[in-house]
């Protein structure tokens, strides 16, 4: 062996010399964390425990707001476009408008869309708004409708709660719907609604009466004709209306002015489902577009609502875009909605940091405290390394990569565990599943590393200032 | 001379742990240093063997003057020329037998497993290599702590009570590692307060609360040859009665060593 110290070492080459020294450095690292399991397993600990609440709160904050867009969009619009013609909308937005506004939407976002066309309807003699609408869309778009009973479908309806409180409709009823439009007299129209004009039209719930197609709107004789069930009578009723009249539905005969206010012919309905919104929607009966087109006449929506998934900004800049453009529409932002999807979404992230930041201290506190720990247990080994000519970065070496392993560990085992409770959670609270995500995962575990390391730095430098001489004196 | 002291002392506050003491050890010899608990044996020890510092004085290891030198060529000082044995023994609790040994084979420069195995079958311990030292005796970790001291062929071995926690069997195993090393040239200084331990030594120096009191020789031979090349009894400056100054040895008795050797 003396002649080893002369002529061993130079003879190896260094390659050699690496891969063996490596070696032995993983073997006294192994040796720390695997043979010392009872401190190895508190610092994996306290490194799990900050991975696993990391990973779970960042998993949750990048999940939900997407999940919050998704279910905030199933609970309506956050901007209507109604239609703004010369003729203040009475015939609603034709076909090429319709699909201009809708490709102008698109391009901010994605967006779902439903289409209405209101009409002013008599039932029992009192008027009432009929919104015609294609179901897929409107259902699509408002999630939260409560409806008792079936969407309408051809020959049905689905009645508004106060409707149907107002006249004791239970599903199964039969309602009849009369419609009568007279541009000129302007009486009963609705507004804000493109209501088609003035509506005289009678019904009688049960009575399963015909409708009364008014001729004042170009295709009522047509759609009169289309749902009579029964007596209809588009030619009279085309006769009704005169251009001078000021009268709701009301005719001239012999200097007095009649009405058709108590006629009760109409198109028979059966109420397939009754709506509760808690909103103004529970005042309106809902038909499907095609029966409000044969009870009406045949034109283009009145309003457009979309669920746009862009945010206030570009929704803002969107609604500027249609107003301003050469659409003949009106757009309005529904800033209600949108505002509060902003604000819960920032109070969430608000949330998230607030918490991230106390779970990372108290993962500092927990991992420096155990590596304290570690080194104080371990303060004659630190000390002997030293005696033996292990230099001081030796030492650092050697104890963060230790704390590093300790954070891997931590980390991998902290993200699959924050991984499970996220899942858990968005299952439990948003019904759906959550993919695990690979990149959150890596920078949980490279935190858990960062932590470990930037945790330990105090006890390594206590370790480093270790006097052999004072640690291994025996007096 | 290996090792050279030069008035050296050692002072804590008011307590000077070592006291103004100048000692020369040539390459091969074998010394005792002896004395009883808070005489300075251990913080001589430190001393010379790199772990600590003299508040006065010079010493010189291999030619090299140790204040001159950095943290870290003292680091390399003690991982090059030094072997250390502990009372303690200090093994690396995690690390089996043969890994401990190779501790300080990593520290030093190469490790090589094969050359930890040897060193471990010189000690008796080869079928134990891969023990850990909670699962070894007392006798077979102070036996690991020699392989390891001898593992990178030190030219001094310093050893602090080397047999303090071994019965008689085991002391003797170890007094026998001791000779072997010696006689093939290994410089060795035991600090020790065991008599039949310093009388294995060539020649034994006395402290007494820092103080130099006596220097005896258990070999002549040892002893011509060391005045021969120019060696010279160690001495103190220390002023208090009984301290060896001067160029003459001064005898002690050593209260314990009749009990034990019969001498």
């Amino acid at each position: 062996m003396a002649a080893d110290r002369n002529t061993g070492r130079g003879a190896r080459r260094p390659s050699v010399r690496r891969m063996t020294n490596r070696r032995m450095f993983l073997t006294m690292l192994f040796g720390a964390v695997f043979r010392r399991r009872s401190r190895a397993v508190m610092a994996v600990i306290a490194s799990m425990v900050g991975a696993t609440t990391l990973f779970c709160l960042a998993a949750i904050c990048l999940a939900v707001p997407q999940q919050m867009s998704e279910e905030m969009r199933s609970y309506g619009a956050n901007l209507i476009v109604t239609g703004q013609s010369a003729d203040d909308g009475a015939a609603g937005m034709d076909e090429d408008t319709v699909a201009a506004v809708e490709q102008e939407v698109e391009a901010v976002g994605d967006a779902r869309h439903a289409a209405y066309r209101y009409e002013t309807v008599r039932i029992n003699s009192a008027p009432y708004v009929l919104a015609g609408i294609d179901v897929d869309e409107v259902q699509a778009l408002n999630r939260h409708w409560s409806v008792d009973g079936d969407w309408p479908s051809a020959g049905q309806v689905m009645v508004g709660g106060d409707v149907a409180d107002a006249m004791g409709l239970r599903i199964g009823s039969t309602v009849t719907i009369g419609y009568r439009s007279d541009g000129a007299d302007g009486g009963a129209g609705t507004d804000g609604d493109g209501g088609s004009g003035d509506i005289v039209a009678d019904s009688a719930v049960g009575s399963g009466d015909t409708a009364d197609g008014d001729g004042g709107s170009t295709d009522a004789e047509t759609a009169g004709d289309a749902l009579s069930t029964g007596s209809a009578d588009a030619e009279t009723a085309g006769d009704v209306p005169s251009a001078g009249s000021d009268t709701v539905g009301g005719q001239m005969r012999d200097g007095r002015v009649s009405t058709d206010i108590l006629e009760s012919d109409g198109v028979a309905y059966r109420v397939a489902g009754i709506l509760d919104t808690g909103g103004s929607e529970d005042g309106i009966i809902y038909a499907t577009a095609d029966d409000v087109a044969a009870l009406a006449g045949d034109r283009g929506p009145d309003v457009i609502e979309f669920s746009s998934d862009a945010d206030g900004d570009r929704l803002g800049e969107l609604v500027d875009a249609l107003n301003d453009g050469p659409l003949a529409v009106g757009a309005q932002q529904v800033s209600k909605m949108t505002a509060s999807n902003q604000r819960i979404v920032t109070m969430l992230q608000t949330l998230f940091w607030l918490v991230s930041i106390v779970v990372l201290a108290l993962t500092l506190v927990g991992v420096s405290t155990t590596m304290s720990s570690i080194v104080s247990q371990r303060r004659n080994e630190i000390g002997l390394r030293k005696a033996l000519g292990a230099p001081s970065s030796s030492v650092v070496a050697e104890f963060a990569v230790e704390s590093a392993l300790y954070g891997l560990i931590g980390g991998l085992v902290g993200a699959g565990i924050g991984y499970a409770l996220a899942r858990a959670l968005c299952v439990t609270v948003f019904e759906r599943t959550l993919a695990f995500s690979w990149p959150l995962g890596a920078l949980a575990v490279a935190l858990g590393m960062a932590i470990a390391v930037v945790a330990s730095v105090p006890p390594i430098r206590r370790a480093t200032r270790i006097d052999p001489a004072v640690v291994l004196r025996e007096e | 001379m290996l090792l050279e002291l030069d008035h050296i002392s050692k002072t804590y506050g008011d307590l000077n742990a070592v006291d103004d003491l100048s000692l020369t050890v040539p390459e091969g010899q074998w010394l005792a240093i002896v004395g009883s608990s808070g005489s300075g044996k251990t913080t001589l020890m430190n001393i010379i063997g790199c772990m600590d510092s003299p508040s006065r004085g010079s010493v010189t290891l291999e030619g090299r003057r140790l204040e001159d030198l950095n943290a870290t060529q003292l680091a390399d000082v003690r991982k090059n020329v030094i072997g250390l044995v502990f009372q303690k023994f200090y093994l690396v609790p995690h690390l089996t037998a043969v890994e401990n040994v190779m501790v300080a084979q990593y520290y030093h420069s190469v490790v090589d497993e094969a050359q930890a195995m040897e060193a471990l079958r010189r000690v008796g311990l080869k079928d134990r290599a891969h023990h850990l030292p909670g699962q070894l005796s007392g006798g077979e970790q102070q036996r690991v702590c020699i392989a390891r001291a001898l593992i990178n062929c030190p030219k001094l071995i310093l050893a602090d009570e080397p047999t303090g926690n071994l019965d008689e069997r085991n002391e003797h195993i170890v007094l026998d590692l001791f000779r072997q090393l010696h006689e093939q040239g290994t410089t060795i200084i035991v600090v020790t307060h065991d008599a039949l331990v310093a009388s294995c030594a060539q020649r034994e120096i006395m402290l007494n609360h820092g103080v130099l009191v006596g220097e005896r020789w258990n070999d002549e031979q040892a002893r011509l040859a060391y005045e021969a090349a120019g060696g010279r009894p160690a001495s103190t400056g220390a002023q208090v009665e009984g301290a060896q100054h001067g160029e003459a040895a001064q005898a002690f008795a050593d209260p314990t060593k009749a009990a034990k050797t019969g001498a």
